[in-house]
């Protein structure tokens, strides 16, 4: 058999884009996935201290079923921690390889993503927190808002650099 | 065809997000004989008018719905979590 060494690579290969006062970004970090049963309750701010030194973010992903977000890598004995921590409501895993995480940022965001969502985005009904499956394009995407002018989308690997592309499309007419 | 539905879970999507199945029937019980089971599995009224079907929602929280709707007027009546109830109207 022949010999060839496993290459880590991001899903997308590029740096930050700015379209006028847009900003696009792959933070990185870590993505784990939360799954209990319906009806499961989230995980409190305080069953989350293993990642607190991370800025865990919790995003809803339907009945029973979380993603947490971390701007850090975290390392295997910390997701075991926490993954001990949840368990037996909550099962961890972690998708930070699986899944691409992408920040829109700056004040048209909301505008750019309009075109490809099909979700009322106006703060009253998507206010800041909110996270929600549902597709951008013909792409499934996690969408959450964590600011006024500021979203992240989660999307699988495959369909990150497609996403990135779009998104860039979408973003063109501001700059 | 209805094309937002009440997602008890995610309120109001688009139709591309839902994968449909078809018509949700009661399922027969396991020894009610081949009669019953071939019309559970093959055959289908095809209503003009007011129908319930399983609608999954693929790209929004994965659960299945049973959607109640009207084939006729496009009216869309209500959608429930087939597991967990919890009817929404539009
Ligand atoms: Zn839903």
């Amino acid at each position: 058999m022949r010999d060839s060494a496993l290459m880590r690579r991001p899903a997308v290969a590029s740096e930050p884009v700015r379209c006028g006062d847009l900003l696009l970004e792959a933070p990185g970090g870590s993505i784990l996935q939360l799954l209990g049963k319906a009806g499961a309750t989230p995980p409190s701010d305080m069953s989350l201290p293993e990642v607190a030194g991370a800025s865990p973010g919790l995003r809803n992903a339907g009945p029973g079923q979380w993603f947490v977000v971390t701007d850090r890598e975290l390392t295997g004995p910390e997701i075991d921690a926490l993954a001990a921590r949840l368990a037996p409501s909550l099962h961890v895993v972690d998708q930070s390889s699986g899944r691409f995480r992408i920040r829109v940022s700056g004040a048209p965001s909301r505008r750019m993503l309009a075109k490809g969502v099909a979700l009322d985005l106006h703060p009253e009904r998507f206010p800041v927190g909110t996270a929600t499956s549902t597709l951008v394009g013909q792409i499934g995407t996690n969408l959450a808002r964590t600011g006024q002018d500021s979203f992240e989308l989660l999307v699988l690997r495959g369909f990150a650099q497609s996403l990135w592309d779009d998104l860039l499309l979408m973003s063109r007419e501001f700059g | 065809m209805a094309s937002r539905v009440p997602c008890p879970h995610c309120g109001l999507r688009p139709k591309e997000e839902f994968t449909i199945k078809g018509a949700a029937l009661p399922r027969p019980a396991p020894d009610a004989g081949e009669a019953a089971w071939i019309e559970y599995v093959y055959l289908r009224e095809n209503p003009r008018g007011a129908y319930d079907e399983f609608w999954h929602h693929t790209s929004g929280c994965r659960r299945w719905l049973v959607v109640s709707r009207n084939t006729l007027t496009h009216d869309v009546y209500g959608a429930r979590d087939v597991a967990l109830g919890g009817e929404t109207q539009p």
